[in-house]
């Protein structure tokens, strides 16, 4: 689920590399001699102009994964999901323990031990803060602004959304992606410093241990 | 002295018949994340007016004797405000749009200068979340073809989001 507002223009190079090989020559080596190994897709990417899904889910980083069960349930909410060590030297994140707790739920369904109670989800889930929702409104406006030929005049708006919602790394990411940095007189780095570094960026998926099978 | 009197009352007139019409403009309205342009759009601090014709093309909303109304979904208007949120004049009967977000509890965000009117989630979309169900949601695939959350019903779902940022 690609969280772009360039839509695929911006994901489809990373979607589909060997598509794009004359139209985005500097994609990394390894994605395309990757994407030459799997083959076609067997999964569904999406491309969300509107960043809806992150509206819909709260959601404030990417990778994020929501698990969903075959009755439509959350069962395990919003966490960093990341499913290879590609960012390994960034994050310092092993991404083992969160596959083996996917495989685990795979097979046991929601008798995993790692599928949460009601309550912690809720606990979780529910943020039905009203600045969060002026935050997407302000951010939405920008993207509307963006889209339609004003880019300077969406920085304010994006400015305005990251100010409600300071906690969102896709309201900055995004807003600098659409023009420079310095339009916001700082950088991701910086930012990221700001917040405490990268495991405040990226928090560990709050993994319980695996029950021992005997 | 007379003139004056004259004057005074004539701006006086004008005062009070103008705000009706005055401020008529092009505006676009951006609702469930859909832009479409109104042409009679009428702003008077920071409320936003439109035909009921244009409330039905932006949001699929159409004022019923109960409530404001799409397919299912219907919010009464308080009795005692309802010339809050509809008036008519001019031949056309004109609605609140701004009013009626603040009744959903539904953030707007506006940009003056582009008259861009942004509305954003209802209350009742965003508390879905505290029921555990997945918020179902249709998006297009490289190829344009569109996929629901829901098409996978009955299968467990990894939902992963990225981003080429």
């Amino acid at each position: 689920m690609a969280q772009d507002t360039g839509g695929a223009k911006d994901a489809g190079p990373w979607i589909d590399p060997l598509k794009y090989l004359e139209a985005k020559p500097d994609l990394p080596k390894d994605t395309v001699e990757t994407a030459k190994k799997i083959g076609p897709l067997t999964y569904t990417v999406l491309i969300d102009e509107k960043h809806l899904v992150s509206k819909l889910y709260n959601m404030v980083n990417v990778p994020t994964g929501v698990w969903i069960n075959e009755k439509g349930r959350i069962v395990r909410p919003n966490e960093v999901a990341f499913v290879d060590d590609r960012f390994k030297n960034f994050t310092a994140m092993d991404s083992a323990p969160y596959l083996n707790a996917l495989k685990d739920w795979v097979e046991h369904g929601d008798k995993s031990a790692y599928v949460m109670s009601e309550d912690h989800l809720r606990e979780k889930l529910t943020a039905n803060d009203p600045n969060i929702a002026q935050a997407a409104a302000e951010f939405g406006l920008g993207e509307q602004l963006y889209k339609s030929g004003h880019p300077a005049e969406a920085i304010p708006h994006f400015k305005e959304a990251q100010r409600l919602n300071p906690k969102s790394w896709n309201y900055k990411r995004q807003a600098y992606a659409l023009s420079s940095e310095k339009d916001y007189g700082t950088t991701f780095r910086d930012e990221v410093i700001k917040s405490g570094g990268s495991k405040v960026y990226y928090p560990p998926p709050e993994l319980p241990q695996a029950e021992k099978k005997p | 002295m007379k003139a004056n009197v004259c004057s005074g009352l004539f701006l006086l007139f004008l005062l009070t018949a103008l705000p009706a019409t005055a401020k008529e403009l092009h505006a676009t309205i951006v609702y469930d994340d859909a832009a479409t342009g109104v042409n009679a759009a009428r702003e008077e601090s920071d409320q936003l007016w439109i035909t009921t014709a244009d409330l039905k093309r932006a949001t699929r909303f159409e004022v019923k004797p109960q409530g404001v109304c799409r397919d299912e979904l219907c919010f009464p208007l308080p009795k005692s405000r309802q010339q809050d949120f509809v008036h008519k004049d001019s031949g056309a009967s004109w609605f609140n749009l701004t009013a009626f977000a603040q009744l959903v509890h539904q953030p707007v965000a506006h940009d003056p200068a582009l008259s861009t009117w942004y509305f954003g989630l209802r209350s009742d979309q965003r508390q879905m979340l505290s029921s555990l169900q997945a918020p179902d949601f249709t998006l297009p695939d490289l190829n344009g073809k569109r996929h629901s959350l829901s098409d996978f019903h009955g299968k467990k779902i990894l939902l992963v989001t990225w981003a080429s940022w």
